[in-house]
């Protein structure tokens, strides 16, 4: 059996390693942009921020492909993708033919449309390049601007205000991280922000940049001008689905893929952040291009691929966000659409918490949490089994609430009420 | 292989688990000791209160694939095969909390550790006391436990002893009264239970 896994991000990672576990001896080859060992992706903020180094990034050695016996092309992109005759070819005209193929190719930073994007100290925020490039010149920049509220332009802006860089946040909706938060603690956030120095403008999109080699301003379509020695962008990410053939792969936004994580051509799957499967919360396609979902995608797509039959239930969105002395934590459907969802929220002040639940039909579907965050995950297990809640929605409210207030009632109180007449 | 096994039904929420084992995890290796370090030894297993109030032994189940090593960012949470536990490598650790979004059980905490760099907050959960063990000590919380909620056994002794205390129930000439395991617990367990309905029936 050929297998091929395009990308080494974490999801083509566990691929491989699924694969040669359950096939010691089908021949495996990889193809990847990336010449670094496998590294964590969500991690290369904190070595913008200073607090790590480039050799904290890999989780993997060096030797890896070796040890795993994979035949790795790393550094070569795939242009294109002939599934019916299965064979696909690199940017260095290298034909590779396969049995089993995972397209694990991640995403891609959205681009912008402005004047003067050639200008250098633009930079996008994506991968451990990008941040090198960034710490090279970062020397005598006192200004930077970021565009976008996502996770990308919130962690750019938090890390270089830990640099000591004066940063300006452009975002369209009134407050950051809008998809993965809720108004309230959008708010808490931003005060954050704020307080530690952070400036925030609203609404405005920027038309052109300014500068003489180096971006030295932004100019915005209300007519103002942002002085800035370097630029952020993070509009959002999309799915890298350039090099495939939508005459034979249905393609959405994302790589359309079944339960078993398998194109509309069989024998070639997708997972991670390109590809597009079902969203337990929103019962809806959905693509969550979040680590913990590559990890979970690329194991299933793994065994799949090596011929063991998984299903795999559906992706449920979640972050947890750091920032100076507050912690957040959200999953599933934090914003819903429409009044038929039953919404639970309690704040405590004395506490410095806020908890948001959102329920359809008595199950959990959705939750914001900041601070005490400790029980998120006995939480977001709750959303992502679809369980119905044993006892009271307020009764999770609570700061006492524990996994032990879910179990039905302990079998010692059974016993006693059998002997205790 | 010896486990904590836990058995809920005798917890009576006295907490000395937790004390035993921020004390075992602490320098000085007693409680008295303990309240004197920086950074304070805090505790891995947490007693919560169940519905009805009972208590809860919540102790890490070192999870067999574990959700917090699949979801740990740096690669930090492994597993020691040899010991059938999920242990947290302090120096890769970088408190990000992405396994606080995975652990079902809500067992994991952040904080200073006598482990970690000075200043450096780290996830901190059960280590089946492997400190002890070496010395050829049982888990901290397993040895105060007065209850029998904490015990430290075979796994297969202690199915037999449940499958026993079936077998004696449905034997014949069971008496109904002897049903009951342990029956001080079960009626402490009662009496919390409906002090709480006669709570919630009060208008």
């Amino acid at each position: 059996m050929r297998y091929v896994v395009i990308g080494n991000g974490i999801a083509g990672v566990h691929a491989l390693e699924t694969i040669r576990k359950l096939d010691p001896n089908g021949s495996i080859t990889l193809v990847a942009g990336e010449t670094f060992p496998p590294y964590c992706r969500p991690m290369i903020s904190l070595v913008l921020d200073g607090s790590l180094t480039e050799e904290d990034l890999p989780v993997r050695g060096p030797d890896f492909y070796e040890a795993l016996g994979v035949e790795a092309f790393v550094g070569e992109h795939v242009v294109d993708l002939d599934a019916e005759r299965r064979v696909l070819t690199t940017d260095r005209n290298r034909n590779i033919l396969f049995d089993r193929l995972l397209i694990a190719s991640g995403a891609n930073p959205r681009r912008i449309k402005a004047q003067g994007l050639e200008l250098g100290r633009i930079f996008f925020m994506r991968n451990q390049m990008h941040v090198r490039d960034m710490i090279a010149s970062l020397d005598g920049v006192e200004e930077a601007l970021v565009l976008g509220g996502g996770l990308v332009g919130f962690k750019a802006a938090y890390s270089l205000m830990k640099r000591g860089v004066r940063v300006t946040m452009l975002i369209r909706s009134g407050y950051p991280l809008s998809m993965q938060v809720d108004a309230h603690a959008g708010s808490m956030i931003l005060d954050e922000l704020v307080k530690n120095g952070l400036t925030v403008r609203v609404g405005a999109e920027v038309i052109a940049f300014e500068g003489n080699g180096f971006v030295r301003a932004a100019h915005l379509e209300d007519g103002s001008t942002i002085s800035c020695g370097m630029v952020v962008i993070g509009k959002g990410v999309r799915p890298a689905t350039s090099f495939l053939r939508t005459q034979q792969i249905a393609v959405d936004l994302g790589v359309l893929v079944d339960e078993r994580l398998q194109t509309s051509v069989p024998g070639i799957f997708a997972a991670g952040d390109v590809a597009e499967h079902y969203d337990v919360a929103r019962k809806s396609r959905w693509v969550n291009a979040i680590w913990p979902v590559a990890v979970e995608q690329g194991r299933v797509a793994g065994m799949n691929m090596a011929g063991r039959d998984v299903s795999y239930k559906g992706s449920l969105s979640r972050n947890v966000i750091r920032i100076f002395d507050l912690d957040v934590l959200t999953g599933g459907l934090v914003n819903p659409p429409d009044d038929s969802y039953l919404v639970l929220t309690r704040m405590d002040p004395r506490r410095r918490t806020y908890r948001k639940l959102v329920f359809r039909d008595g199950r959990l579907v959705g939750l914001v949490m900041v601070n005490e965050i400790e029980q998120g995950g006995v939480l977001l297990s709750l959303i992502h089994g679809g369980h119905t809640l044993p006892i009271e929605g307020e009764a999770v409210l609570e700061p006492s609430f524990n996994v032990a207030r879910l179990f039905p009632h302990q079998r010692g109180f059974l016993q006693a009420r059998r002997t205790g007449k | 292989m010896k486990k904590v096994i836990v058995h809920p039904e005798r917890c009576v929420g006295c907490m000395q688990c937790m004390a035993a084992c921020a004390a075992a995890h602490s320098r000085s290796k007693s409680v008295h000791g303990a309240v004197l370090e920086f950074p304070i030894p805090k505790p891995r297993i947490h007693v919560g209160s169940g519905i009805y109030g009972e208590g809860f032994p919540n102790r890490c189940r070192h999870c067999d694939p574990a959700p917090c090593m699949l979801a740990c960012l740096p690669g930090a949470i492994y597993r020691d095969d040899s010991m059938e536990t999920v242990l947290i490598d302090p120096f890769r650790c970088i408190n990000c909390a992405s396994c606080a979004m995975a652990c079902p059980f809500g067992v994991i905490r952040y904080h200073e550790d006598r482990a970690a760099p000075p200043g450096k907050c780290i996830a901190v959960k059960c280590d089946n006391c492997l400190e002890r063990q070496l010395q050829g000590l049982i888990p901290a919380c397993a040895e105060v436990c007065k209850s029998g909620a904490l015990r430290f056994e075979e796994p297969a002794a202690d199915l037999k002893d449940k499958t026993d205390e079936i077998a004696r129930r449905i034997s014949l000439g069971a008496v109904e009264g002897d049903f009951a395991h342990a029956p001080a617990l079960a009626l402490l367990n009662a009496f919390k239970r409906a002090q709480r309905e006669v709570n919630e029936r009060r208008p």
